[in-house]
């Protein structure tokens, strides 16, 4: 018993002296002046997590707008609603799926290898060099990929949402014979653009820091070995999956519990 | 500092040291002349004092004390898992110790800033035992780095200046190949060329010569002594490769057991008569240094219950 409770007050302190690490890093990371070396860093990121993680987004946001639409119709039908799958279809994509899919998925293609990326420089000694070389690998390797990370997942989720909402035509309209301008039009009445397209995008911002500021930790604080990375590498997912469902909870709450 | 110098630059050495300036007056014409000449060597550029650094419970040193002399090879020797790598890792700043303090020109490193440490180390070069070279840029680029975080060159300059120093460990034709493509011997020249790229006065090499062809060591051998004596820089090499180090060093450090065992030229550390330092210099299998680890007794665990 006294084992367990010990044992358990390790794991505690561990969890919070490792929160301590990570607010380190992060606060090392971006507290200076942005530099144009910065800016390019970024442009070059944003094409490895952003543009290279588009496609995995693109092809799950239309097959999820089109189940939505199955979904939501064989439902809608039976009251004679149909013509509200429009609104069912956008305001779940803006709302949460988008947000929240996008970031499981950019949690898995883009932050995975963002640790595996920097373990393996750590691994390597490369960051040490760095440092050597009298050049901040916070500065140089993390903060730039945490911006990428920043400003790819909103638009990726976004993109997403636009997929989605073909998608969700493409079945609705072209396919089970909903009426064209009946599923355009009560969609663009029933989006609000704040309550709906805002809190989608506040969404997807706070989940693009929470699963970069993960996938960047467990890289930089991996154990210097193929385990090490390996550990890494799955504790990003797990952590940043949980984190990303937690938060949606949370903000979901916030934003339309009343 | 007696094993590096005359007996006159001694006593400048020495008043230097403990005023921190001394009057040329006070000097014959020869030492002025010889102090003119030679202006960077003799002189202590990193101190270590009354070091301590534990790992855990585990002390990797304990009171270790050592000097490295201003244009000199400094090699520091001793088994492996002494901590070889650790000093040099304390001497850049990358770890703090749990006592003590490494001077370097005066400066206690573990006392700086973060951004006069970052200052300090643009004075120091590494070469690490991996290479570690970015993988996902080119030879080229992996020498232009460090230019290109410090200094504002125009292309065509850092071009030459990037060839020159490829050309300077032999791999200027090599400049468009990925890490991958090299051999061993090849990414530590790089690496090499890239740990001169922004002149330091110090270049730190670590285990230099592990998983060295014999062409490669004697090439990496010729070009660590060829580097430090063309470019005046104060090296420090950490190693148990006993022959190639003791080829070129000036000035030998022998670690065991978490402090100094054994220090002077390498005539003096051959000639040592401590029975540690001759099993490590002939490569005893077992002497003082045990050949097992510490366990208990052989018999009993044989017998005994896992």
């Amino acid at each position: 018993m006294i084992q367990a409770i010990s044992q358990l007050g390790a794991s505690c302190l561990a969890n919070i002296a490792a929160l301590g690490r990570a607010s380190m890093m992060l606060a090392q990371a971006l507290w200076f002046i942005p530099t144009r070396k910065l800016l390019r860093d970024i442009v070059r990121q944003l094409y490895v997590v952003g543009v290279l993680s588009l496609p995995i987004i693109l092809v799950s946001g239309l097959f999820i707008g089109m189940v939505i639409a199955f979904q939501g119709y064989s439902i809608l039908v039976d009251f004679g609603a149909e013509t509200s799958l429009g609104p069912m279809v956008a305001l779940s994509l803006l709302r949460e799926l988008g947000p929240v899919v996008t970031a499981l998925l950019f949690a898995g293609r883009a932050g995975s290898a963002l640790t595996a990326e920097i373990g393996l420089m750590k691994t390597t000694e490369q960051l040490s060099s760095m440092e050597m070389m009298a050049v901040d690998p916070l500065r140089r390797v993390i903060a730039p990929r945490f911006w990428a990370g920043v400003i790819a997942m909103p638009l990726l989720a976004s993109m997403f949402n636009l997929v989605g909402i073909w998608g969700g035509f493409l079945v609705g309209v072209e396919w089970l014979g909903v009426d064209d301008g009946s599923f355009w039009s009560i969609m663009g009445a029933s989006i609000e653009f704040g309550q709906d397209i805002g809190n989608g995008l506040i969404k997807s911002v706070v989940f693009a820091l929470a699963v970069t500021w993960v996938a960047l930790f467990n890289g930089y604080d991996a154990r210097p070995s193929a385990r090490g990375i390996s550990q890494a590498t799955t504790r990003s997912v797990v952590y940043a999956s949980l984190l990303v469902l937690g938060l949606d909870f949370i903000l979901t709450a916030l934003m339309f519990g009343s | 500092m007696a094993d590096y110098l005359g007996e006159k630059v001694l006593a400048f050495s020495v008043f230097s040291a403990e005023k921190g300036s001394f009057a040329l007056s006070d000097l014959t014409r020869k030492n002025k002349l010889w102090l003119w000449f030679c202006p960077r060597n003799g002189v202590t550029l990193i101190e270590v004092q009354q070091l301590s650094f534990h790992r855990g419970e585990k002390a990797i040193f304990s009171d270790l004390n050592l000097s490295i002399p201003k244009g000199k090879i400094t090699a520091i020797m001793g088994p492996s898992g002494i901590g070889k790598t650790t000093l040099l890792k304390l001497i850049g700043g990358q770890l703090q110790p749990s006592a003590g303090q490494i001077l370097f020109d005066g400066q206690d490193v573990h006392q700086l800033s973060r951004a006069n440490l970052y200052k300090l180390r643009k004075r120091l070069g590494m070469l690490f035992q991996s290479g570690a070279l970015f993988s996902d840029l080119n030879v080229f680029e992996n020498v232009a780095f460090p230019l290109r975080e410090h200094c504002q060159l125009p292309e065509s300059v850092l071009r030459n200046l990037v060839l020159m120093k490829l050309h300077a460990v032999g791999l200027r034709g090599a400049a468009e190949l990925m890490p991958n493509d090299l051999s061993g011997g090849m990414a530590r020249r790089v690496a090499l060329a890239r740990a001169i790229a922004l002149e330091p006065e110090v270049v730190l090499y670590d285990e230099p010569f592990v998983g060295q062809d014999p062409i490669s060591m004697g090439v990496l051998v010729k070009l660590i002594a060829t580097l430090g004596k063309s470019l005046n820089l104060t090296s420090v090499i950490v190693s148990h490769d006993v022959d190639e180090v003791m080829s070129i060093a000036d000035h030998v450090f022998l670690i065991d057991q978490h402090r100094v065992l054994a220090s002077g030229t390498v005539q003096q550390i051959r000639d040592s008569e401590d029975p540690r330092v001759q099993q490590f210099l002939q490569g005893l299998a077992d002497g003082p240094v045990a050949f097992h680890y510490p366990a208990e007794d052989y018999l009993s665990a044989l017998g005994g219950e896992q």
